[in-house]
């Protein structure tokens, strides 16, 4: 019998001089964990390990118990495992029906009435029931997306990693999304890295924060956002106090740092506070419109 | 109720819909009422499985119908779901194969008709197709869905010699045929070092990509072939039985290391 658990220890991960990854220890249990970053922080790198599409240079990866570096329990744990690479090719001519079909078969679904009917089942569980005789081709960004989404979700799995999932998904979809991956994780570890603050914040119960390859933050996502509580105030100004700010929809600043000067408007933070002042505000986290230093 | 219930009689005319109007009309509203006779139309009808008949309509709809090539490998005796595995594969697709094969015929036409760099083109072309159509059959850049591949139950080693053994069962031939019009010993001369090429590109994807892998030693050869036109004027010191030896020490041997290192196939996949 398989437990739904995941281990790392003293991982890290090289690619010759460049360290990807370092140090790294986790535990994680079913639920929805949330992976947040900046790019280049080792995001993908921990996401393909764990989707054993990668061995780590140093360290001990365990995956249900598994040990993905002896073949015949990296095929067990492959058995239960759903992965959505950050970038998906699909071949030519195909439809969406073809190649979730093709994705089937791959992973040990050779009786064609079951394969089938699991085919549609997790079409319809990414809102594509209509679209399976569609030429994939001839789709937009977020259908593709979530094609590529669909073949993750075949046979159930007790793992589910998910490379940016939601990235050119509409925000209807995106709701769709978050009730199905929240309803697989009752029983199953799902990990899902992303650029939205907003869809871990609706989605998760646990966040890590990696920067440079390392586990900057590994906790709560009401914790992380509890550090930001009573460091986060509108402004008129850009306030050289805080290490970001930007000009919000009103016209006011919203200004995140660490001191707050005494008398300002103090807002409620939501999480993307929270991951910038963890940030610090280093100006590849900046968001990309009016940034004072 | 009243105790009354349909007779067995009036119950099969109902069913079989040979009843009358009027006597239909009185059945159902007696059923409407009773149970049990429901239950008896119930064990009566051919319950028509509507859930299975709307499958097989989507099947119809959405199961995309297998290739000439697919359907091809199913009468050479692969299993359905492994002939789909193969012929997924980009290589069998459209231009790429078509480019290859054209430059293939113009080599054995230009040795056919007695050009003097008719053979060595043909003998610099024929040992390098198949090793990059191999190469194509897996390179992440020809399969691009090659990731999601490659973390599935299904072996990495055996769906990539499985492409390999197809892709040479298609090649070879095609170019053995176009060999038969070289003039002279040269039709032959380059099938080991075709084998050899080929187990050399699947060790080296173990580090590199495929189709560099493929370009790297295409260009090698082409090296080869060259330094030789330009020194000794004759292709023979290929055909010796050394050379082909040679050659066929390198198949082994880089087989070899492909299934040592087999491990880090699973690192193929597309580059940024």
């Amino acid at each position: 019998m398989l437990t739904a658990s995941i281990s790392l220890r003293d991982v890290g991960r090289r690619f010759g001089a460049t360290r990807a990854l370092a140090d790294v220890d986790l535990d994680l249990k079913p639920g929805v964990i949330g992976l947040l970053g900046p790019n280049g922080a080792g995001k993908t790198t921990l996401l393909r390990l764990l989707a054993t599409a990668l061995p780590p240079t140093q360290g001990q990866v365990s995956v249900l118990g598994l040990d993905p570096e002896v073949p015949a329990e990296r095929t067990g744990i492959r058995r239960q495992l759903g992965y959505l690479p950050q970038e998906v090719g699909f071949p030519r001519g195909f439809t969406a029906f073809a190649f979730v079909d093709y994705i089937a078969l791959l992973k040990e679904w050779t009786e064609p009435a079951a394969r089938h009917a699991e085919v549609r089942r997790v079409l319809d569980l990414v809102g594509l029931s209509d679209l399976g005789p569609k030429r994939i081709r001839a789709m937009s960004g977020g259908q593709r997306r979530r094609v590529a989404l669909a073949q993750a979700l075949l046979g159930s799995p007790l793992v589910l990693i998910l490379d940016e999932p939601t990235t050119g998904v509409d925000p209807e979809q995106r709701v769709t999304l978050r009730t199905v991956l929240a309803e697989i994780a009752r029983t199953s570890i799902v990990v899902l890295s992303t650029h939205q603050t907003e869809d871990v914040a609706a989605l998760c119960e646990r966040v890590i924060v990696l920067d440079r390859g390392r586990v900057r933050y590994d906790g709560p996502v009401t914790d992380l956002v509890g550090q930001a509580a009573g460091r986060v105030w509108l402004a008129d100004e850009p306030d050289p106090a805080a290490s970001v700010s930007w000009r919000t929809g009103t016209g006011r600043y919203r200004n995140v740092g660490v001191h707050a000067r005494d008398g300002v408007e103090h807002v409620e933070p939501s999480l993307e506070d929270a991951y910038l002042l963890l940030r610090g505000g280093s100006p590849e986290s900046k968001p990309a419109e009016e940034v004072a230093s | 109720m009243t105790g009354w219930h349909l007779d067995d009689d009036i119950l099969r005319r109902y069913v079989e819909r040979a009843d009358s109007l009027a006597e239909g009309t009185s059945v159902e509203q007696h059923l409407l009422s009773c149970e049990q006779c429901r239950g008896r139309v119930n064990a009566a009808v051919d319950v028509v499985d509507l859930a299975a008949v709307w499958d097989r309509t989507r099947d119809t709809v959405e199961v995309p119908r297998p290739s000439v090539f697919e359907r091809l490998l199913r009468v050479a005796g692969l299993p359905a779901h492994e002939a789909r595995l193969v012929a997924v594969a980009s290589a069998f697709r459209g231009v790429w194969l078509v480019g290859v094969a054209a430059i293939l015929a113009f080599a054995a036409l230009a040795a056919a008709v007695g050009h003097a760099r008719g053979m060595w083109l043909f003998l610099a072309v024929a040992p390098i197709v198949p090793c990059l159509v191999v190469a194509s059959s897996y390179d992440p850049w020809m399969d691009p869905a090659l990731e999601p591949e490659l973390v599935t139950p299904y072996p990495a080693l055996r769906l990539i010699l499985l492409r390999t053994i197809a892709v040479l069962a298609l090649a070879l031939p095609a170019v053995l045929f176009l060999g038969l019009f070289v003039p002279g010993e040269a039709p032959f001369a380059w099938l080991l070092p075709a084998v050899g090429f080929v187990a050399v590109v699947l060790a080296a994807s173990t580090w590199v990509s495929p189709l560099r892998s493929a370009i790297a030693v295409s260009s090698v050869w082409l090296g080869v072939v060259w330094l030789l036109a330009a020194r000794s004027g004759s292709p023979d010191a290929v055909l010796q039985a050394r050379a082909q030896a040679g050659f066929l020490a390198l198949a082994a041997g880089s087989f070899g290391i492909f299934l040592v290192r087999r491990r880090w196939l699973r690192q193929l996949r597309p580059g940024r």
